[in-house]
C-alpha cells in the first residue's frame, strides 16, 4: 500500500518519516524534476511511505510546493497520511480540508500534542475523528510514541472507502456536486478550482460553470477564492471548540526568549556572537585540535604502508600510486572531517530550535536593500559549511528569480573545503597578520555577494513584486536523535563525495604528474603530461599571479573537483607527498611554487575562493536551477568575475610594491 | 484601518483583504488571514520592517507592504 506523508513545513514530517521507516529508504528523484525525493518501507509490513515536501496548501507558493501538488493530483497511491501540527491545529486543519477534496482515504497523525499540554490545551483526537470522519492518531514522532498505533490504523485500512464530510455553505455544495458530474478526474477538487476561477482551470473548459459561478458571486459579494477560503476556515473554527479545549493563556516561553533575541538594539549583537561561537568552536577549538591529528594518523598509515610494500619489494609505481596519490588526496579531504561535523551540529541546532527563521526575520530589512530577503541568509549561512546544503535550502523562496540569484550567490561565500586554501597562504605569507588576511577575504566575499546581488536586481528582478511571508515558529529544544541523523546525512555525503569523486581525480593527478606522453613511469615532473597541458593553460592565468606556473594553474583548476584538491594537488606537486598543508614546506623549499609572494598569493585565493565552485555544488546548482544553461551561466558569470578581480588585486597590489 | 496602523500587542479584526497579486492573495488567505480573523501585533523587527503577527494559534511575518493591503478594525 502507497501511502503519501503530508504537511506542513516543521510539522516533525521527517522525524514521523523516520520514525516509520528506520533505515529502509531510498533517495531518488522527482518525476521530472531533479529534487531528491525520499521514499522507505515500514518493517515487517507492505506500506510504502513518500515523503512529499512540506506545504501550506494546495494552492503552490514554491516549486517545493508544486511537487507535492502534483504529485497528489497526477500519481498513483492508497492513502494520504496528513501529520498535524497539534499547537497550530488551525491552519494544519486547513491544508486537511483540502487533502479530504481530493477523494482519497485521509489518516490523521496528531502530532507534538506533549507540547501543546505544556501551554495548557488539550486535543480530543475521538472527537475531531468524529468532525472529520476519518482515522485521528496521536504521536510524537521525536518521541517515537505512537507509531505502532499508527502503523496497525494504515495496515487495516480500506483504502476503498474515500473520506467525505460536508465543509461548505449548501450553495457551495450544491455547485461543487452539479460541476463534479462534467468532471472525470479529482471531482471535488477540480470542481473548488474552477469555482476559484483558478489560472490553471480555464473557465472556456467548463462554459457551463460560468452560470454558477455568477450566481454565487452575487450572493456572497466577493470572489469565489475568497469564500471558500473562508469556509474552510469557518468550518474548522465552528468546531473547534468541540475537540480543542484551553485551560489558560499566558506570555510563552518563546515571547519570553524573543525579547532578548529580537530585541531592537540586542539582536544583531546577538546574532554577530553566535556566528562568532559557531566558527569558533567549529573552525577554531576542534579544527586546529583534530587537523594534525588526523594528519599524523594518515602519515604513520603511509609510512607504514610505504614500508610494508617495500619490503615485499612491490613496484615502485603501485607504492607512489598509493601513498603520494590515494592517500594524500583523500586524506588531505578527511582532514577537516571533524570541524565539519561541528559546524553540521552547530546549524543544525540553529536551524531546528527556531533561531534560524528569526535570522530571517530581522535581517529581512537589509537584505531587501539588495534585492534579496531575509530568507536568503539561511542558504548563506548553511553554504558557509558547505555550499552543497547551502544551495538546497534555497528551495523556500518563494520568488522564483530571487531563489536563483541566491543559489547563484551562495558559493561566494567562503566554504569549509576554502578553508585549508586559506590557511595554507595566509599563515606563511602574512605571518601575525595572517587571520586579518582571513577576515578580509570573508568581508571581501560578502562585497561581492551585495554588489552581485545589486546588479541583478537592477537588471533581472526589475518589475518583480517583492513579498515575505514566513512562519516563526515557536522555540523548540532540539532534538538529540533528529540533530544526529540530520549531521550523520550531511557528513557521510560528504565523505562519499570523498571515495568517490577525488579518488578518482587523486589517481588521475598523480598519473599525469608521474608519466610522460610516452607514457613512461618516474619522469620529472616538469616532463609529465600535466606540465605540458599546465604550461599551455598558464598563459591564460598569467594576471592572475604575474607568472608563468603551470603548476599553480593546474592547482586553480583542479579546485573545480574539490576546493581541498587544490591544497592537495600542490602538496602532490610539490613533491612533498607528507604534510600537505604546511605551508613552509611547500612554499620555501619547493622551486614550483618559490615564484609566490603575498600579492599574487592573495589574487591566487581570491580565484580560487570566488570562481566556479566544486563539481558537488556545480550539480547541487544544476539540480536546483533545473537548467543546464542557468547553471552554465551562472558558473561563467562566478569564474569571470573571479578571473576580473584577481587579476586586478594582483596588477594593483604589484603596482604598489614597487612604488613602496 | 490597515493593519499597519495598529500599535504593538494591540489586536485586530480583518475586515477585507485587498491584495492584488493574485498569487499572493491566495496564499495570505490560505495561511488564515480571512475575514473576521483576530490579528494581534507580536513583534516588529528591529530595523522596523517585517511585522510579526500572530493569528489562529500561530505566528507569521509579513512586510509592511502586504499589511498595509488588509483592513481590519480594532477590538477595544
Amino acid at each position: 500500500m502507497r501511502v503519501c506523508l503530508v504537511g506542513n513545513q516543521n510539522s516533525g514530517k521527517t522525524s514521523l518519516f523516520n520514525a516509520l521507516t528506520g533505515m529502509n529508504q531510498k533517495v531518488g528523484n522527482w518525476p521530472g524534476v531533479t529534487i531528491d525525493r525520499k521514499e522507505g518501507i515500514v518493517k515487517g509490513t507492505d506500506l510504502e511511505i513518500i515523503d512529499l515536501p512540506g506545504v501550506y496548501s494546495l494552492n503552490p507558493f514554491t516549486s517545493e510546493e508544486k511537487i507535492t501538488r502534483d504529485f497528489l493530483l497526477n500519481e498513483q497511491y492508497d492513502v494520504i497520511l496528513n501529520i498535524i501540527d497539534s499547537t497550530s491545529i488551525e491552519r494544519s486543519l486547513y491544508l486537511t480540508t483540502q487533502l479530504i477534496d481530493l477523494g482519497k482515504r485521509v489518516v490523521i497523525a496528531l502530532n507534538m500534542c506533549d507540547l501543546l499540554k505544556k501551554k495548557g490545551y488539550h486535543v480530543h483526537e475521538d472527537i475531531l475523528s468524529e468532525v472529520l470522519n476519518l482515522p485521528v492518531i496521536k504521536v510524537s514522532a521525536l518521541k517515537n510514541e505512537g507509531i505502532d498505533k499508527l502503523i496497525k490504523t494504515l495496515e487495516s485500512m480500506d483504502k476503498n472507502q474515500i473520506s467525505s464530510v460536508k465543509i461548505f455553505d449548501d450553495d457551495i455544495e450544491k455547485a461543487v456536486a452539479e460541476l463534479s458530474l462534467k468532471i472525470s478526474v479529482n471531482q471535488r477538487y477540480n470542481a473548488l478550482k474552477i469555482l476559484e476561477e483558478d489560472n490553471l482551470y480555464l473557465k472556456k473548459d467548463h462554459p457551463e460553470a460560468e452560470e454558477i459561478i455568477q450566481k454565487l458571486k452575487n450572493i456572497y459579494n466577493k470572489g469565489l477564492d475568497e469564500v471558500i477560503a473562508d469556509e474552510r476556515y469557518n468550518f474548522i473554527v465552528k468546531n473547534k471548540s468541540l475537540f480543542f479545549h484551553s485551560d489558560r493563556q499566558e506570555e510563552t516561553i518563546s515571547d519570553k526568549l524573543d525579547k532578548v533575541f529580537l530585541n531592537k538594539y540586542a539582536a544583531i549583537p546577538i546574532f554577530v556572537v553566535i556566528m562568532a561561537l559557531v566558527y569558533f568552536l567549529s573552525v577554531g577549538l576542534v579544527g586546529n585540535f583534530t587537523t594534525g591529528l588526523i594528519e599524523s594518523l594518515f602519515e604513520l598509515i603511509k609510512t607504514s604502508l610505504r614500508s610494508g610494500l617495500e619490503s615485499i619489494s612491490a613496484w615502485p609505481w603501485l607504492i607512489s600510486l598509493l601513498c603520494d596519490g590515494i592517500i594524500t588526496g583523500i586524506g588531505a579531504v578527511l582532514n577537516f572531517i571533524p570541524q565539519l561535523i561541528i559546524l553540521f551540529i552547530c546549524i543544525s541546532i540553529l536551524e531546528t530550535c527556531g533561531y534560524m527563521s528569526r535570522i530571517s526575520f530581522f535581517l529581512d530589512r537589509l537584505f531587501r536593500k539588495f534585492g534579496l530577503s531575509g530568507k536568503s541568509i539561511i542558504p548563506f549561512i548553511v553554504g558557509s559549511g558547505c555550499s552543497v546544503p547551502g544551495i538546497m535550502t534555497a528551495r523556500t523562496i518563494e520568488n522564483e528569480k530571487e531563489k536563483k540569484v541566491t543559489i547563484l550567490l551562495t558559493p561566494f561565500i567562503p566554504c569549509s573545503a576554502k578553508l585549508p586554501v586559506i590557511t595554507l597562504f595566509t599563515t606563511f605569507f602574512f605571518g601575525s597578520l595572517a587571520w586579518l588576511a582571513s577576515v578580509s577575504l570573508y568581508f571581501l566575499a560578502i562585497i561581492i555577494i551585495l554588489l552581485s546581488a545589486i546588479l541583478f536586481k537592477k537588471v533581472y528582478m526589475k518589475d518583480e513584486t517583492e513579498h515575505y511571508i514566513l512562519e516563526l515558529p515557536e522555540y523548540k529544544k532540539p532534538s538529540f536523535r533528529y540533530v544526529t541523523r540530520d549531521v550523520a546525512e550531511k557528513v557521510w555525503s560528504f565523505i562519499k563525495r570523498a571515495g568517490t569523486i577525488i579518488f578518482v581525480c587523486s589517481v588521475i593527478v598523480w598519473f599525469l604528474t608521474s608519466f610522460s606522453w610516452t607514457f613512461q613511469y618516474g619522469v620529472d615532473i616538469e616532463n609529465s603530461i600535466l606540465a605540458s597541458i599546465g604550461s599551455i593553460l598558464a598563459y591564460i592565468f598569467y594576471p592572475v599571479i604575474g607568472h608563468l606556473s603551470w603548476a599553480a594553474t593546474v592547482s586553480a583548476l583542479l579546485g573545480i573537483v574539490a576546493k581541498e584538491q587544490i591544497v592537495s594537488t600542490m602538496a602532490v606537486i610539490a613533491g612533498l607527498a607528507d604534510n600537505a598543508s604546511n605551508g613552509s614546506l611547500i612554499f620555501a623549499n619547493s622551486r614550483i611554487f618559490s615564484f609566490f609572494n603575498g600579492v599574487n598569493g592573495y589574487a591566487f585565493m581570491v580565484f580560487c575562493l570566488f570562481s566556479a565552485p566544486c563539481l558537488g555544488a556545480i550539480s547541487a546548482m544544476r539540480k536546483e536551477l533545473n537548467s543546464k544553461k542557468a547553471m552554465f551561466k551562472a558558473i561563467a558569470y562566478q569564474t569571470l568575475l573571479a578571473y576580473v578581480l584577481a587579476s586586478l588585486i594582483n596588477g594593483i597590489g604589484t603596482l604598489v610594491m614597487l612604488i613602496i | 484601518m490597515v493593519l499597519t496602523d495598529l500599535k504593538i500587542h494591540q489586536k485586530a479584526v480583518v475586515t477585507k483583504v485587498n491584495i492584488t497579486n493574485a498569487l499572493l492573495k491566495r496564499r495570505i488567505l490560505d495561511m488564515g488571514i480571512t475575514s473576521g480573523v483576530v490579528i494581534e501585533i507580536k513583534k516588529i523587527a528591529p530595523l522596523g520592517d517585517p511585522i510579526d503577527i500572530s493569528l489562529r494559534g500561530y505566528q507569521l511575518c509579513l512586510r509592511k507592504n502586504e499589511l498595509s493591503q488588509i483592513e481590519c478594525e480594532v477590538i477595544k
